[in-house]
């Protein structure tokens, strides 16, 4: 058997490895990531406050990503990977949505999460981006397709899903002790297994969930799980 | 006072082996299945939207008669056939589970692109919005896969390596292998449909 203090020695060299791995990429650094400059300021500081408000009405969180370049990877893979890495919307809920654009390859993509691939469906997703973005694109107007495009998505989100969660209250119990020792094994657990690989999928109502990192800028993704729903458009 | 103590060493002890990954075996396989069962799914839902998609196309694409009867035989095909309990140990029905999916897949993708001489069926707003279900579900296959060939991997893995493979061999005897996708790349890839 290993050591154990071996094994949390390898243990956290992994995590540290992973956490480096992360970091050379993109970073979430607010709800807009406007890599390619598409965005005025005005427009981006409006956009950033319109997502902000939607998000603490209804819980929904939209994230919006302009790149310069895919860097060789087709965009339905890449907005997949950004989305779970960042875990964007709730991990409850997995009410997220990516957009995002690439310059360089003219393609738009719109990542829809789990929770809410059955009221943005992938056809609706397919005509926002046909209707509502590339034809703003083909003009050129980059900042106003991006946009036209997330005020529809919200429109077809709706607004109406507020909802105040009760916290159920979470009571200091007095048999801490034994407590206090089953939450210590029960994080051991879970830390040695998101240490490796991905996490899993969903599946039947058991939320895989990313691992939402939490960013310098105070915004984070919440843990949101994505599928692989949504649509992409070129222009 | 000795009953604190005992707890103590076993509580002890179980923290170790967690350590040790006594569990990795069990969570895996459950996690590998949860991905089988998207993977399931997804396919379900493609083979749902074929009738659909075939029926509007038929209404349109009226020289496409054969094009037509390979969807719908390989849709039936990959829908009739019984899927085994023990699929994912069963290296004969898997391989048979994949191929009558590969069939679907390259049925659907020629018809995609005879659709391509009708510029009328192409205006179609039903059509339209089925052919972006079909691709949304394509990319979702191709999620699911990828998801479930990372799981089986892991699992397959801890079953064969240290430490894994002790507990495998002390505990958990009857954790069987699983059969993965073996995929040429290009059915791997979501068709491109451009408008």
């Amino acid at each position: 058997m290993m050591k154990p203090g071996n094994f949390f020695l390898i243990f956290w060299a992994f995590l540290g490895a992973q956490f480096l791995g992360a970091q050379a990429e993109i970073s979430l650094s607010g709800r807009i990531v406007d890599d390619a400059h598409l965005l005025s300021p005005v427009q981006y500081s409006e956009l950033e406050k319109y997502l902000a408000d939607y998000e603490s009405k209804t819980s929904n969180q939209i994230v919006v990503v302009t790149l310069k370049s895919l860097e060789g990877k087709n965009i339905e893979e890449y907005a997949l990977e950004l989305g779970r890495r960042w875990g964007i919307g709730t991990k409850e809920k997995n009410n997220g949505v990516l957009v995002l654009i690439a310059l360089e390859e003219r393609s738009v993509r719109i990542e829809v999460a789990y929770g809410l691939e059955d009221i943005l469906t992938d056809a609706q997703a397919k005509i926002i981006i046909e209707r509502n973005i590339l034809p703003y694109f083909r003009r050129g107007e980059m900042g106003e397709g991006i946009i036209q495009g997330v005020h529809t998505i919200v429109a077809t989100l709706g607004g109406e899903e507020q909802e105040l969660r009760s916290s159920d209250d979470e009571q200091v119990s007095n048999w801490s002790f034994l407590l206090f020792i089953i939450a210590m094994i029960f994080i051991l657990f879970i830390r040695s297994s998101s240490g490796r690989g991905p996490r899993p999928p969903r599946s039947g109502g058991i939320f895989g969930g990313g691992d939402g990192r939490s960013s310098s800028g105070g915004f984070s993704g919440g843990g949101g799980s994505f599928g692989g729903g949504g649509a992409s458009g070129k222009w | 006072m000795g009953s604190r103590l005992q707890q103590g060493v076993l509580l002890s002890f179980l923290v170790i082996l967690s350590g040790c990954g006594i569990n990795n075996i069990p969570t895996y396989e459950e996690s590998a299945k949860a991905a089988w069962s998207q993977v399931l799914n997804q396919y379900k839902r493609r083979a749902d939207l074929v009738p659909n998609l075939v029926s509007t196309v038929k209404a349109y694409a009226t020289h496409e008669r054969e094009t037509l009867e390979a969807v719908m035989k390989a849709r039936s095909n990959a829908t009739s056939t019984q899927i085994p309990a023990d699929i994912l140990n069963n290296p004969a029905a898997f391989q048979q589970f994949q191929q009558s999916q590969n069939q679907l897949s390259g049925a659907l993708s020629r018809l995609l692109a005879v659709v391509e001489n009708y510029p009328n069926l192409k205006a179609n707003e039903n059509f339209l919005s089925l052919q972006s279900q079909l691709e949304g579900t394509e990319n979702r296959i191709a999620v699911a896969r990828r998801d479930y060939i990372q799981a089986v991997q892991r699992y397959n893995t801890e079953l064969r390596t240290f430490p894994g493979r002790i507990w495998a061999f002390i505990l958990y005897r009857s954790a069987l292998p699983m059969q993965n996708f073996t995929q040429p790349e290009d059915v791997e890839k979501t068709p491109e449909v451009k408008f």
